[in-house]
């Protein structure tokens, strides 16, 4: 029905200032939609465990105590979902992947990973994607403790990139010398996921 | 069945049936009618292109092209302040459908039928009565309608009607939140000793139909098969959460 | 208001019109056999995550994926794997 426009509807979006932090073919989102694919995992903080396997030299697993002790990062800034929302000037706190990795000790063959999680998630990443000051495991979200609706008690926050790459639940990484499409990489969705060259597809 | 294609429907009355609650009639060129229970998909598009979808239950019985739909104001919403709060009259709306043969019941199904409806979950099933009504059926029906107080209940006066006709309709409402002065109906939600209560027994092989909030439908179906009846005998349609758009 | 799966999962019905764009039929009331436990139901009975993204269905018998659906610009991608076998009924095809 081309050209059709429903007389004097404008949705939630935000004015048009905000226009310029957008990546192409996003609108600004006031609230913080809850989207869900399954159920919402229901995890005991003493049973739940952080872990980093696969093609590392030391794998690590840490509890909740211990993944709380870990050196404090937080991130300030704006996030893109594929769905083509964006939540500007938000917050997360948590630890950074670096540090993470760091104790791990990636194998020098370690080219990408998988982030695994509660509940059979996935997603997949370059390892370049997750170094560098940009990636964290959070476990906070506008300074309150991450509600489960959004991941908790602990997401991936990968905020470059689309935001389904930001796994809800997270119970690991793997480091592989290989990609392997995760959920949504294996339904359609784009490998890499950049909003800045719009990668929403595959074939993008 | 319905058609797949997009349509531009002609509202042509927006008439408020409770505080929160609107019914929008819309005259729908070319509709070859649809079934008590089925639902339409409505599509909003803003001037710059940015789309909204979402989807209504069908309130009225298939009368020629005019399909009615009740919708009800949610405080956050995106689409529902637009169609209970702007759209008027003379407007158009885009949707597609029906869809939805899943949850349908008509009176040669036959019964008795158990209706349970919270909040907006009663649009369906008013269809269903309304159809009910029109064939001049006595199928026996139960509606239990779940609602935060009497306010909020849609189509009161039409569900009082329904009921004097003395065609073996009964009415029961649950009013979960407030009740007004004198009241002894059921001022709980809905639970198993209600539905025993107020349903058939399972060995009246009633067709129960359910819908509302995703926790009320989940939590009235559970309840219906542990009482016994079966399943297969049992028909749901989840709305989601309350109170979200 | 916290929400968890209860609140947010839908069923068949909630997915009536994504897939009767895809397939062509009203497929809540089709049939289909869960690859995994062999139940068959209506569709309009699945269990339903929906996203933005896309949507899940799972087995009503077994909970099991019975088909993942995405749309994006002008494509859908199906997953079919959950189910061994969809009916579907010449009645239920509508019309463009």
């Amino acid at each position: 029905m081309s050209g059709f426009v429903s007389r004097g509807f404008k949705g939630r979006r935000r004015p048009a200032e905000q226009a310029t932090r957008l990546p192409p073919g996003q609108y600004a989102e006031r609230g913080f939609p809850v989207l869900s694919a399954g159920p919402t995992p229901r995890v005991d903080l003493a049973d739940w465990r952080l872990k980093v396997e696969g093609l590392v030299a030391r794998p690590q697993e840490w509890t909740w105590k211990e993944a709380q002790a870990l050196p404090a990062s937080s991130f300030e800034g704006d996030i893109h979902c594929v769905t083509r929302w964006s939540k500007l000037g938000t917050s997360f706190g948590g630890v950074s992947v670096d540090t993470l990795l760091e104790a791990a000790e990636p194998l020098p063959e370690a080219s990408h990973a998988v982030a695994f999680c509660y509940g059979g998630y996935t997603t997949n990443l370059p390892l370049d994607d997750l170094q560098g000051g940009k990636a964290w495991v959070v476990w906070e979200h506008e300074d309150a403790p991450l509600p489960a609706e959004h991941g908790g008690p602990a997401r991936l926050l990968v905020p470059h990139l689309y935001f389904w790459k930001s796994a809800k639940w997270l119970a690991g990484l793997r480091l592989l010398d290989h990609d392997a499409p995760g959920f949504w990489e294996s339904l359609g969705y784009h490998n890499h996921g950049d909003p800045w060259r719009e990668e929403r597809y595959w074939g993008d | 069945m319905g058609r797949l294609s997009w349509r531009l429907a002609d509202v042509v009355e927006v008439r408020p049936e409770t505080g929160r609650v609107v019914t929008l009639a819309l005259a729908v060129p070319d509709w070859d009618g649809h079934r008590p229970g089925q639902h339409v998909d409505v599509r909003l598009t803003a001037e710059d292109g940015y789309q909204a979808e979402r989807a209504y239950s069908i309130a009225s019985a298939p009368d020629g092209s005019r399909v009615e739909l009740a919708v009800e104001r949610l405080e956050d919403g995106e689409v529902s302040p637009y169609l209970a709060g702007e759209l008027r009259k003379g407007d158009q709306l885009e949707l597609r459908g029906p869809v939805g043969g899943y949850f349908v019941w008509e009176p040669d199904r036959g019964g008795p039928l158990l209706l349970v409806g919270g909040g907006s979950g009663v649009v369906p099933l008013m269809a269903m009565l309304r159809q009910r009504a029109a064939d001049g059926s006595n199928v026996p029906a139960r509606l239990l309608y779940s609602s935060r107080d009497l306010g909020d209940v849609i189509f009161r006066e039409e569900l009082e009607r329904l009921e004097a006709a003395g065609d073996g309709l009964t009415v029961t409402y649950a009013l979960t939140r407030a009740q007004p002065a004198g009241w002894t109906g059921y001022a709980r939600r809905v639970d198993a000793v209600m539905l025993e209560e107020v349903g058939w027994p399972p060995g009246e092989r009633p067709l129960a139909y359910v819908c509302g909030p995703t926790r009320l439908v989940e939590a009235v179906a559970g309840h219906l098969v542990a009482l016994g009846h079966d399943p297969s005998r049992v028909r749901t349609e989840r709305f989601g959460p309350t109170g979200v758009p | 208001m916290t929400m968890d799966e209860t609140d947010l999962r839908l069923d068949g019905n909630g997915v009536a019109g994504m897939l009767a764009e895809v397939f062509g039929f009203e497929m809540t009331v089709c049939w289909g056999c869960c690859a995994g436990c062999g139940a068959s139901n209506q569709l309009g009975a699945m269990l339903v995550y929906a996203h933005g993204m896309g949507a899940v269905a799972c087995c009503p018998a077994c909970g099991q994926h019975l088909l993942r659906i995405a749309r994006g610009e002008g494509r859908w991608w199906l997953d079919l794997r959950g189910l061994a076998w969809l009916q579907l009924d010449e009645q239920a095809r509508m019309a463009g």
